[in-house]
């Protein structure tokens, strides 16, 4: 028999040990479906290899439809969720990539009576850690009275001494809180970890229902699962009862780290399905005691935070002072009672092993009875007998530290070497409060979809708690998260662990309940105009910018690829000409010099493929089509929670696109002209979709203004570069097809004008006809309009100077002259073209930079003052 | 003895800094021989918003914010305090040994043991550790008193230590003013209690004053321009016992305490986050007068 084991390190580190023989499972259990160990407790077959009660309907019709059809419900649910946006951050990634969440299609399902217990023993021990928690904060009666070592608690990195004596009105300390499970050898649920801080999870758990209905439409509607969108509900309601007093219709924001934190998918969903706006730390500020939201329509105040932020990093002032991701002076406001934050700062002092030990005591004090849940017994070194039988059973204990630490992970005693276990006992000698050791139970398994069938895999379940007035609620269900592989199994986030649906069956079918939540008129009011936070304004604005900027880049190299290869006549001088004209456009347009504009571009103009490749592809240069959609996209990503899930999808869209291209070998330029061709339709759905279904509030009017600006000075730059020295008359018509196609103007060109390419057609048609949508007098009177309904003060009289610059833009071009602007000089040059573009560039530039300085507020960076040494 | 202090911090910035949050313990404490009969903070340019408490030390702390743009800050902290003389003629050789003290604070239950033990753990600037044991074992044989064996200590570091305000700064490790035998009052407070600490004793820091000008006859103190730094121990039938390691000295009444805590970065005199301001240059000054008995 072999030992295998399994690990969860990270966010939730752990060790279960277990005896498995797979090998031997196959004639234990000669069904070939589910080849499973009747050694450790299995979820779905009992003792005899009898499919447990609540399993058989689910795994009938799972046997019905088989594996094949099984395997395809599960890559459709992997497209859902991709589509959707489900990622899991991993750090250390230097593309900051993210991973796609993974389901497995099987659920882990447990009855309705056996979750009952379950519940109960949740919410007993949440309101166990609630009462510690108000008593760590507040009189610290455990530790004068024994309960709790002092050594215990004030060496814990989570005790943040400066939220002492701070208390959220009402009985509830602990707001929110998640506990991980397994089943133990005993058949009774264990809790192997508590979560305090920020727990994580309950957001990938809906999106994974969402999924599961979606792929598993009628199992699921006749199994009677339990739904999970009363659990949300709570969440909301225990958010309203912790708001400060007086806050009638409290604000509260979602307050995360930004979105390279590894689960900022999360961050983003539970803001947009809860209705509550998504904030980092600089959205906010403090002042006269109160805590701001820097909104576009000025300050608006915040009554409570549901904090994704780790409480040590949420003020530089008093907590860490690196920190970066915190606001200056919040814990001042929390001390106050302005402002109220779930979890509280300094919850995370519950996340520490060594409190495992001294839980049945506490227990029996605050509530006179042992905890229905057992956890693995642990011993805490802080003590002198338990030191002793940490030492002496080094070999057989799990050595973890009381502090989640990133540099001191759970250490197996049975992996170490004779050395290494001296080592750990001089270390663990030398500073015995910091450790405990804790027993490794064995754990139970679920079936889990593998390549061809269904595996035991070991599994845990994260379940999610809220505090409501009246007590705690229990999602019901959870995150199911099972091991990869059979052998050494890693299981955590950070090293791609399956996650799994759970059901919790009802006995008898359940009132189904809207899954999504109605946000409330003003939430609705509030979320889409005056809440949206001048950092998502800027987002909006930049992910217009982008799009356009991409679109306008995909199609000025189209044009050029099509007059590179497409040309029927390739030979002339004219042909040549109008080509190298269009190839230092690119360059011009993109930003991308020197390129065809170097002084000795003539060997690059000649042979012009690899530089055109690079400026498609090339995603570390630059202004490049790559870079700027990889900008888009990244973008985009940090405003998620204001995309619809259709936009959503298209964005996910272009990444797919991107990476496509980015894994051809040696690409060639047809292949780049093909995926252009789909990233030209998803740009082009996107721009649909915003058109046609984002609500036109603040967010909807600063993108459309970062696109308008965009495409204007992206036309400017193009008429600039081709346009304005006058070449031969044939070149001249060669170039205005080629710009006419590449504005998507050829069609309309022809239907007015016939194929007479003649200038001063072209440019009534792509500067002054307002009635064009691409042209340049169109793209003006937008940005005047939008720049009129731009938020701000109502007393003000006069125009703003967004206002003043947008409307001289718009008249400067209207009283430009046709036959003015078509006059050659005797430098052969149209020097009142010229001067026209060059005098709107430098409008729009300043209208760019006047909408940026009045909306996007970029304070500086706050950092700390040096104190003096005392000498 | 009765004192006025004035502790007055400026900072310049090269740029205009357009909100600050601040934090200040320069406001002296009550302890059972000091009392602060007066003391306030003057904020230039004047807060939008001002608050004080005590802080998990029992230190009062105040906490302001400026909203008014500025090239300049200062802080004007005057207090006036007075204090009772500490302990008569004090016997070395008597009193509780070391060995048994360490043993009397994991063992007593009583509000001030279990208070004192939360200064035997570590902290961010002070760890106990081996180098730190080894140093102070010569003034910790086997069974002699407390007293006299911090006595010693204080007297040793004193001796073995250089006075040096260029050597060191806020992040130098103890480590290294161990190595080099050189700092400044704070590093020698750190490190006496790391010391302590490395022999399970409760030893913190405190932060105060010293008398700027001495009585006619007698030598001035070192740090007596800037606020002042040292130690404290728990011995149990005395209670908390400060040595002023720096000047070798047991403070009678020329020492002012403000505050105390595990260490330096428990009672920082004033600590900021600013928005704006780019560099900037930091001036302190002290000015302690004895206004008599």
């Amino acid at each position: 028999m072999e030992r295998s084991c399994l690990v969860f390190p990270g966010l939730n580190s752990f060790r279960v040990c277990m005896t498995s023989v797979f090998s031997e499972s196959q004639q234990n259990n000669p069904d070939p479906w589910y080849p499973t160990s009747l050694d450790s407790y299995d979820e779905m077959l009992d003792g005899d290899g009898q499919i447990r009660p609540q399993w058989e309907y689910v795994i009938r019709a799972l046997r019905t439809l088989g594996i094949p059809e099984l395997e395809r419900r599960g890559a459709k649910a992997a497209i859902l969720l991709r589509e959707n946006g489900v990622t899991y951050n991993v750090y250390g990634d230097p593309a900051g990539q993210s991973r796609p969440w993974q389901l497995d299609p099987v659920p882990l399902l447990v009855s309705s009576e056996e979750w009952g217990g379950i519940e109960a023993g949740l919410q007993e021990r949440a309101e166990l850690l609630n009462m510690i928690l108000a008593d760590i904060y507040g009189p610290r009666e455990l530790i004068r009275k024994g309960m709790l070592p002092l050594e215990l608690l004030y060496n814990h990195g989570g005790f943040l001494r400066a939220c002492d004596q701070i208390a959220l009105r009402g009985k509830h300390q602990l707001v929110v809180y998640a506990a991980d499970l397994a089943r133990g050898p005993d058949n009774r649920m264990w809790v192997l970890s508590d979560r305090t801080q920020a727990p994580s999870g309950a957001g990938y758990a809906l999106e994974n229902r969402v999924a599961m209905t979606r792929v598993l439409p009628s199992l699921f509607r006749d199994s009677h699962v339990h739904r999970l969108a009363l659990f949300f509900q709570s969440l909301r309601a225990g958010l309203n009862t912790i708001a400060p007093p007086g806050a009638e219709n409290p604000r509260v924001v979602v307050l995360t780290p930004g979105p390279l934190n590894e689960t900022f998918f999360e961050h983003a969903y539970l803001a947009s399905y809860l209705g509550y706006p998504l904030v980092q730390g600089d959205d906010l500020t403090v002042r006269d005691g109160y805590l701001w939201l820097k909104s576009l329509n000025g300050l608006e105040r915040v009554d409570v935070i549901l904090r994704r932020v780790d409480d040590d990093f949420c003020d530089p002032l008093e907590l860490r002072d690196d920190s970066r991701l915190g606001v200056p002076g919040l814990v001042e406001v929390v001390r106050r009672g302005n402002v109220s934050i779930a979890n509280p700062l300094g919850s995370g002092v519950l996340e520490n092993p060594g409190l495992l030990a001294f839980l049945p005591g506490i227990a029996e004090h605050f509530l006179g009875r042992p905890l229905r849940l057992p956890t693995a017994a642990t011993w805490w070194c802080g003590q002198p007998k338990e030191l002793d039988y940490v030492l002496t059973n080094l070999d057989k204990l799990v050595i973890k530290p009381i502090y989640r630490n990133p540099s001191l992970r759970p250490v197996f005693g049975h992996l170490l070497s004779q050395q290494e276990l001296a080592d750990w006992r001089d270390r663990i000698r030398s500073s015995p409060t910091f450790y405990v050791g804790q027993e490794q139970e064995g754990f139970s398994t679920v079936p889990s979809l593998v390549p061809g069938g269904l595996e035991p895999r070991h599994a845990v379940l994260r379940s999610f708690l809220v505090a409501r007035a009246d007590g705690y609620v229990v999602m019901p269900g959870g995150l199911t998260r099972s091991a990869p592989h059979k052998d050494e199994m890693l299981v955590s986030n950070q090293a791609g662990s399956i996650s799994k649906d759970t059901w919790v069956l009802a006995s008898e079918p359940e009132r189904p309940i809207e899954l999504v939540i109605k946000p409330t008129a003003e939430q609705v009011a509030a979320s889409q105009s005056g809440a949206l936070p001048s950092r998502a304004a800027d987002n909006l604005f930049w992910v217009g910018r982008y799009a356009e900027r991409a679109e306008g880049t995909i199609r000025l190299l189209r044009s050029a690829i099509k007059k590179l290869h497409g040309d029927p006549d390739r030979s002339g001088n004219e042909y040549t000409e109008s080509l190298h004209s269009l190839l230092r456009a690119v360059t011009q347009l993109t930003g991308t010099r020197p390129g065809f504009l170097a002084e000795d571009a003539e060997t690059l103009l000649s042979e012009p493929e690899a530089e055109l490749l690079s400026v498609a592809l090339d995603e570390t240069r630059i202004g490049s089509l790559a870079n700027t959609l990889r900008c888009m996209v990244q973008t985009g990503y940090a405003v998620r929670d204001l995309w619809s899930s259709d936009t959503w999808r298209v964005m996910d869209d272009l990444e797919e696109h991107l990476l496509s291209a980015k894994r051809l070998v040696q690409p060639t330029l047809w292949q780049v002209q093909d995926v252009m061709d789909q990233l030209i339709t998803s740009l082009s759905a996107f721009s649909g979709l915003v058109m046609e279904s984002m609500t036109r509030g603040n967010g909807w009017l600063f993108l459309d203004t970062g696109r308008r600006l965009e495409r204007s000075m992206l036309l400017l730059s193009l008429l600039r570069t081709t346009l304005v020295e006058q070449r031969r008359a044939n070149v001249e018509i060669l170039l205005i097809e080629a710009l006419l196609d590449t504005s998507d103007n050829l069609i309309c060109y022809r239907q007015h004008y016939r194929n007479n390419m003649e200038l001063a057609a072209f440019l009534e048609l792509l500067l002054l006809d307002e009635n064009n949508p691409r042209s340049l007098a169109y793209q003006t009177a937008r940005l005047q309009e939008h720049v009129g309904k731009l938020p701000r003060e109502k007393s003000a009289a006069r125009l703003s100077l967004e206002q003043r610059l947008a409307l001289e833009v718009a008249s400067t071009l209207r009283l430009a002259v046709l036959d003015e602007l078509t006059r050659v000089s005797e430098s052969r040059t149209r020097e009142n073209l010229e001067q026209l573009l060059a005098r709107l560039n430098f409008l729009l530039v300043a209208l760019s930079d006047a909408v940026t300085a009045a909306y996007f507020r970029h304070e500086s960076v706050p950092h700390s003052l040096t104190p003096l040494r005392t000498t | 003895m009765h004192y006025r202090v004035i502790h007055k911090t400026e900072y310049d910035y090269c740029e205009s800094v357009g909100l600050s949050y601040n934090e200040a313990r320069l406001l002296p404490r009550f302890t059972a021989n000091q009392s602060c009969q007066a003391a306030s903070l003057t904020i230039d340019p004047p807060p939008t918003d001002y608050s004080e408490r005590e802080d998990f030390f029992g230190n009062r702390v105040a906490f302001f914010s400026i909203r008014e743009p500025h090239q300049r800050f200062i802080v004007t902290a005057t207090s006036e305090v007075q204090i009772a003389s500490q302990f008569g003629q004090l016997d070395f050789s008597q009193g509780t040994d070391w060995e048994n003290v360490r043993l009397s604070l994991r063992q007593q239950r009583d509000p001030q043991t279990l208070d004192a033990l939360q200064y035997v753990l570590d902290s961010p600037f002070v760890a106990a550790n081996a180098e730190l044991a080894t140093y102070a074992q010569p003034s910790f044989p086997h069974g002699r008193p407390l007293l006299e064996a911090v006595h010693d200590l204080m007297g040793r570091i004193h001796g073995d230590f250089t006075y040096d305000p260029h050597f060191t700064t806020l992040a130098t490790p103890l480590a290294a003013v161990l190595e080099h035998r050189r700092g400044v009052c704070q590093d020698f407070a750190h490190l006496a209690i790391g010391c302590l600490r490395s022999q399970g004793l409760a030893a913190r820091y405190v932060s105060g004053y010293i008398e700027t000008l001495p009585p006619p006859g007698k030598e001035k103190l070192v740090g007596s321009d800037a606020s002042h730094a040292w130690f404290s121990v728990f011995i149990p039938e005395l209670g908390w016992m400060d040595f002023d390691p720096t000047n070798n000295q047991i403070p009678v009444d020329q020492h002012i305490i403000v505050g105390w805590g595990r260490d330096y970065g428990d009672v920082t005199p004033l600590k900021g986050v600013i928005f704006g301001g780019g560099e900037h240059e930091l001036a302190v000054s002290v000015d302690v007068r004895n206004l008599g008995d």
